[in-house]
């Protein structure tokens, strides 16, 4: 109890230093979120020098607008969103937004459906969901990502992907469909030795 | 066969599988970032210092140009003025804002007040360059 109150004290502390621009909080921020960032855009679909790119203009953009945090949404949610934007922006900017299409393609997901099942037995049970994560299309992947991996709710994974919740809870579901039937395999021989 | 996978069972695994994942993220990121942060926040500083240098500039020239057009235009009312003020301050002292009031009574005002509102737009603008050249930096950096 005292421990989460101490917890709750210093987290306002730091958020404080955080809005007035402190570079020691702002690196501890850039710390604690660079793997998001990275990861929504690479999962966008940007090259490793364009997510470097548009990684260091989220974080510009967000060091810029942290003044006006207001608190009412998570941080992390906050910066989701910012990112997202700027990742959307520099696909819109670079004519590459078709790649962006919440369809699957076909051909892909031929390939995956034998992919991770004929090489579960080699990989990690991790490795493989992350594989076939990846091959789903970049907006399905976008909603189970921040539903599963950073546990948003449906309101706000629409908020950061500017996108209605029905829509959201349409490629959850076809996402985890197609998911499903990719890793039933691979799942069934854990689930059957109980793990 | 994925009908036979336990809904609630999959989520949870899904969700770790997905927990686990580290994104890789290329090394002294943190440390190029805070660089390019602080970059960012010396060209802004040096944006504003430009733009305040430059509306001083700006508010001298204005000023020289505005005092010449109004010596020209109104060259004994702005010597009448002038004169007034000086005596004023000459005369009168420290009651000196009693005697402005006597001097620049409401109807001259009410009369000529185009040329007063140049002569308080003017006297503002010098009033902030003047303001801004002795403790703008000062009051920037606070």
């Amino acid at each position: 109890m005292v421990e989460k109150i101490c917890e709750k004290r210093q987290k306002k502390k730091w958020l404080r230093l955080l809005r007035s621009g402190d570079h020691e909080a702002f690196a501890e921020f850039i710390e604690k979120y660079k793997e998001t960032v990275f990861l929504c855009c690479r999962r966008l679909g940007l090259r490793e020098d364009e997510a470097e790119d548009v990684a260091s203009e989220t974080f510009l953009a967000a060091f810029k607008a942290i003044g006006r945090y207001s608190g009412q949404a998570e941080l992390s949610t906050w910066l989701w969103t910012i990112a997202y934007r700027q990742g959307i922006n520099y696909l819109r900017k670079n004519r590459k937004q078709g790649q962006l299409k919440a369809e699957p393609d076909e051909q892909v997901s031929d390939s995956k459906e034998q992919g991770p099942a004929a090489a579960a037995q080699s990989r990690e049970r991790e490795k493989i969901v992350w594989e076939s994560v990846e091959r789903l299309p970049r907006l399905w992947a976008m909603a189970v990502i921040l539903y599963y991996r950073e546990e948003k709710s449906i309101a706000d994974i629409a908020k950061i992907m500017q996108i209605k919740e029905n829509t959201v809870k349409t490629y959850l579901f076809r996402g985890r469909d197609r998911l499903k039937q990719v890793l039933a395999a691979a799942f069934e021989e854990d689930i059957d030795n109980g793990r | 066969m994925a009908g036979k996978l336990n809904d609630d069972k999959f989520d949870e695994m899904l969700g770790q599988s997905l927990r686990r994942h580290s994104e890789p993220v290329p090394a002294d990121f943190t440390e190029r970032m805070l660089k390019q942060i602080q970059e960012a926040e010396q060209r802004q500083i040096l944006a504003r210092v430009v733009l305040q240098e430059r509306l001083s500039l700006a508010g001298c020239i204005v000023f020289s140009v505005l005092a010449a057009v109004g010596i020209t235009v109104f060259p004994g009312r702005i010597a009448g003025l002038l004169r007034s003020i000086a005596a004023g301050f000459a005369e009168r002292g420290g009651a000196y804002i009693d005697g402005l009031r006597q001097t620049i009574s409401i109807e001259t005002i009410r009369s000529e007040w185009q040329l007063y509102i140049i002569l308080a737009l003017v006297l503002g603008f010098a009033a902030y360059c003047v303001v801004d050249m002795l403790v703008g930096d000062r009051l920037r950096m606070a």
